[in-house]
């Protein structure tokens, strides 16, 4: 009987990290990916003359030139190689106007809007950039990046480097630490006296973690907005693919194994602990030590069962609530992004500036929300000369299909992504609809049929202020469920987003290899 | 250094912790469900496999059968996947020991699959080790097994034109028919002009069927267009010759756009390419469905001089490897399934990416047009072994069959 070191189960981005780190140290490892390509959210797919970037917006961690982030340091720790481009925005934010709006204007595209923010990079630009849409809020936005700034010093000085494992000892050093974990977003913005119009833009990101601003902990998004301000944010060249393979070949390399189109269907227990897992439902395979990439809601429905389920693990799945779901068109153009009319990489269009009345409308798609992105902008010749693609988002929660038959599918997949082009085609006074040469439609079923979490969310569980980061990573040792298995991916203490995410599984692979190598390995 | 947010109190963190715990007291201990309405839906819509049984068997022509497919329940599938109208299924079949399999478009409307109905039409074509192994085995009451509906020659209201004119040659009219099923039924909102090249009136599949479709609904037309007709194909609505620009001009619309859907043999693709030309239409209103294996790679203009007859293949998947020789002009998944190694594949043409495998040494080639692999499977050695011919010994990885 073969019994490997370390099985991963998936091999999504925490996954992939997990089983290269584990690989480099010398462990015997097994990945397992029910897919045959690697990725999970990150991977591309080909339509036509288009290959097209299915889940990454942005991501920060990247740097620049001069300057290695905490993501590609983490690539080249690993001995990956990824062509990456920066670039050099954060967003732009359009809120057309509504009836009766007295301080509406009509901005450069033509259209009569509440707010146009298109937003710098750099702390100084962007709290300059904020004060002159609203004026007042220059101070509040620099006292808000020095508190960030300030935050991940203290992370840094508690000398445990990504893992703020060791912040609970040094947590009484830091009061506004704790004042910013219990405190929401606009909790903290109101603290820092900054205008309320101001707030709202300050607030954008929100959709990136799925939480609003009186729900998301000031700590946590503070920190999101420091890394996309301070450098702004960088891509892979040949989409996420690229980086998806990277980390494939350093496990290969590494004496690693990958096996595709194998999904575990059930995991072997032992003396109350894992031993092993079923793949494909007749292949059993050992391990001393499991990651696992996969949601833990379907972990215990599907794969261990109410027998052998902790108990708290069952009361912890039921008692979160499952994060956004998204939907994303893809369109390739036949037009340039200069001939679309397109000048920005990251339209958010909203019919509210305010992220909770945002989160409120997202609870159907009625054409309130949508972020506009084309690629061309952050690399020219992502797409054949002459032609451009964007990708548009929105977002949802929880049940948002129920009454949609498969027989309806497709022309509700058409009606939904027809709003949305509509409101970005009135929202930015252009016209994509005659000049589509390719077009896919990815909604929760779509997330759900290739991620394989609860309502397809790409987020895991939703970062509300009793859940959010602090607490998850100062509890993280006693939310895993065995002494010898250990859950990754957005799942985890940071959450949703790549450099999240790959973060995890870096994290769960060091402790395994401790364990192991306390073992006697 | 003072505090810009003093005004915050300190005194809520302690409770953050506990809190938390208490807040996971609170969940139930019930198991949680393992379904939501988004897993629900992707599931109906995309199961692994269809387990299916031939209830009725069609004689279209004498070399073509159309099979009426009903789910098998005591083999686990309850329902059939819905479908857009253009998706094939892949059918799996073990002929003598080897594991094959084939994509054949559905011929039948989406509407009928709700009523526990499929049909794959299926023509016999030379040298066609599955199509002819299909057309004498499969009789009422086989055991069949099928993919979910995939593919990608389907309408797309967003990007098509209003009008579509599908060019289909021989049995390239399968998707056709579902389409036309699917407009006159209102599954789909399109006008579809369809031009059927087929060689007599005799070798036209599908004819009754098509006319009465065309007579429920006047979003549906068919013109047959016959290249070697007999005397007695005298029916004045026939055109005679080859399905030509002029042709096209002649039924489409004049004053609105209109796409162009294509399905039939290789040979009709070339010869339309430059018909197509003349038409002048945007690279959008001009689709084609892939079908079908590529033979014969010493054809193509690219191919490299002094390749061996024949190469090893060393092939691992998951934790067993082999090596088994085949011949060059063979595929690399030809090669293996040749020698009883099944391997992942859905459309056999380059196109879905299914197959996905890891080159690990050796060179193979591919033809251009086949191409459709992601730029960073490129950077990283990763081929789509169904359009892949080795060049020389190779090593490689390939996913396990599914």
């Amino acid at each position: 009987m073969k019994q490997y070191d370390v099985i991963v189960i998936g091999a999504g981005n925490g996954g992939l990290t997990a089983a290269a780190n584990c690989a480099k140290a010398g462990l015997s490892t097994l990945l397992l990916e029910r897919h045959n390509i690697p990725g999970g959210s990150a991977s591309s797919f080909v339509r036509g003359r288009f290959e097209f970037e299915p889940s990454l917006h942005e991501l920060s961690g990247v740097g620049k030139e001069d300057e290695v982030g905490s993501v590609s340091n983490m690539f080249h720790k690993l001995g990956a190689k990824i062509n990456w481009i920066t670039e050099n925005s954060t967003f732009r934010l359009v809120v057309p106007a509504k009836d009766g709006d007295k301080d509406a204007f009509i901005n450069d595209d033509g259209v009569l809007v509440s707010v146009d923010a298109r937003m710098p990079v750099g702390f100084e630009n962007f709290a300059k950039k904020l004060d002159e849409i609203v004026p007042g809020s220059y101070e509040p936005a620099m006292k808000a990046f020095g508190l960030s700034t300030r935050m991940y010093e203290a992370f840094d000085a508690l000398g445990e480097g990504d893992d703020f494992s060791g912040i609970f000892k040094a947590l009484p050093y830091f009061p506004d630490l704790m004042r910013m974990t219990t405190h929401t977003l606009n909790e903290g913005l109101d603290a820092l006296g900054m205008p309320k119009k101001a707030q709202d833009i300050f607030s954008t990101y929100w959709s990136y973690m799925g939480v609003p601003g009186a729900q998301f902990d000031f700590l946590y998004y503070l920190t999101v907005m420091h890394s996309y301000v301070m450098n702004g944010a960088g891509m892979p060249k040949y989409r996420s693919h690229e980086l998806s393979l990277s980390i494939d070949k350093v496990i290969r390399d590494n004496g690693g194994e990958i096996w595709y189109n194998s999904e575990v269907t059930s995991v072997i227990m032992k003396d109350g602990k894992p031993a092993g897992v079923v793949v494909n439902g007749d292949k059993e395979i050992y391990a001393k030590q499991f990651i696992c990439n996969a949601s833990p809601d379907f972990v215990w429905s599907d794969l261990i069962g109410k027998k052998d389920a902790p108990e708290k693990q069952l009361r912890m799945s039921n008692a979160r609530k499952t994060a956004a779901s998204l939907t994303t068109v893809y369109l390739g153009m036949n037009k340039t992004k200069e001939e679309l009319g397109i000048k920005d990489y990251s339209v958010f269009i909203a019919n509210s500036a305010n992220s909770d009345e945002q989160f409120a409308g997202s609870q159907n798609y009625d054409g309130n929300y949508c972020i506009i992105n084309c690629l061309n902008h952050v690399i020219p010749d992502c797409t054949p000369p002459g032609t451009s693609m964007l990708f548009l988002t929105t977002i949802t929660f929880d049940d948002v299909m129920k009454d949609v038959r498969p027989q309806d599918y497709k022309k509700y997949k058409n009606k939904v992504a027809k709003l949305m082009i509509e409101q970005c085609e009135k929202a930015l006074n252009i016209k994509i609809q005659p000049y589509i040469e390719e077009i896919e439609i990815a909604l929760p079923p779509t997330f759900s049929r290739y991620l394989n979490t609860p309502y397809g969310t790409p987020y895991g569980y939703r970062l509300e202020m009793w859940d959010s980061m602090i607490p998850r990573t100062i509890q993280f040792a006693q939310d895993q469920p065995y002494d010898n298995f250990i859950f990754c991916g957005a799942s985890q203490e940071r959450g949703d987003g790549y450099g999240c995410a790959y973060h995890s599984g870096e994290k769960a692979a060091n402790i395994v290899i401790k364990s192991l190598s306390k073992e006697g390995k | 250094m003072s505090s810009p947010i003093k005004s915050l109190t300190v005194k809520k963190f302690p409770s953050l912790l506990s809190g938390r715990q208490k807040k996971f007291k609170t969940g139930s201990t019930e198991l949680p469900s393992g379904t939501d309405s988004a897993r629900e839906l992707a599931r109906a819509l995309h199961p692994d496999f269809q387990y299916l049984t031939v209830a009725e068997v069609i004689e279209r022509a004498p070399d073509c059968k159309s099979f009426r497919l009903i789910p098998d329940s005591n083999r686990g599938t309850k329902k059939l996947a819905y479908f857009a109208a253009g998706k094939y299924l892949t059918v799996f079949e073990n002929i003598n020991g080897l594991q094959v399999t084939r994509a054949y478009s559905i011929s039948s409307s989406p509407k009928d699959s709700l009523d526990g109905k499929y049909e794959l039409t299926v023509k016999g074509v030379e040298g066609g080790a599955v199509s002819n192994y299909i057309l004498i085995n499969w009789t009422p009451g086989t055991e069949v097994k099928v993919s979910a509906p995939a593919g990608n020659f389907e309408y797309q209201p967003l990007r098509d034109a209003k009008t579509v004119i599908g060019l289909a040659g021989g049995s390239g009219i399968t998707p056709f028919v579902s389409m036309a099923n699917a407009v006159a039924d209102g599954d789909e909102d399109f006008n579809l002009i369809l031009i059927y090249g087929s060689r007599n009136e005799d070798s036209i599949l599908f004819k009754d069927e098509l006319d009465k479709i065309a007579a429920k609904t006047n979003k549906f037309k068919v013109v047959h267009v016959l290249s070697e007709p007999n005397n007695s194909d005298s029916d004045p609505g026939f055109e005679k010759g080859f399905i030509t620009s002029e042709l096209i001009k002649k039924y489409a619309p004049f004053d609105e756009p209109y796409s162009i859907f294509i399905c039939g043999p290789q040979q009709m693709y070339n010869y339309l390419d430059n018909e197509l030309k003349s038409l002048g239409l945007e690279k959008k209103y001009i689709r084609r469905e892939t079908f079908g294996e590529v033979h014969n790679p010493a054809s193509f203009s690219d191919y490299p001089s002094d390749v061996p007859d024949t190469v090893n293949v060393t092939v691992t998947i998951c934790d067993e490897t082999k090596t088994v020789s085949g011949s060059t002009s063979d595929t690399v998944m030809q090669i293996l399934e040749k020698q009883g190694i099944a391997v992942p594949s859905r459309c056999r043409s380059g196109e879905c990416g299914f197959c996905h495998s890891h080159l690990i040494s050796g060179k193979v080639y591919i033809p251009e047009n086949l191409d459709y692999r992601r730029m960073a499977d490129k950077m990283y050695d990763c081929i789509h072994p169904c359009c892949a011919f080795p060049l020389t010994d190779i090593v490689i990885n390939v996913p396990a069959a599914k």
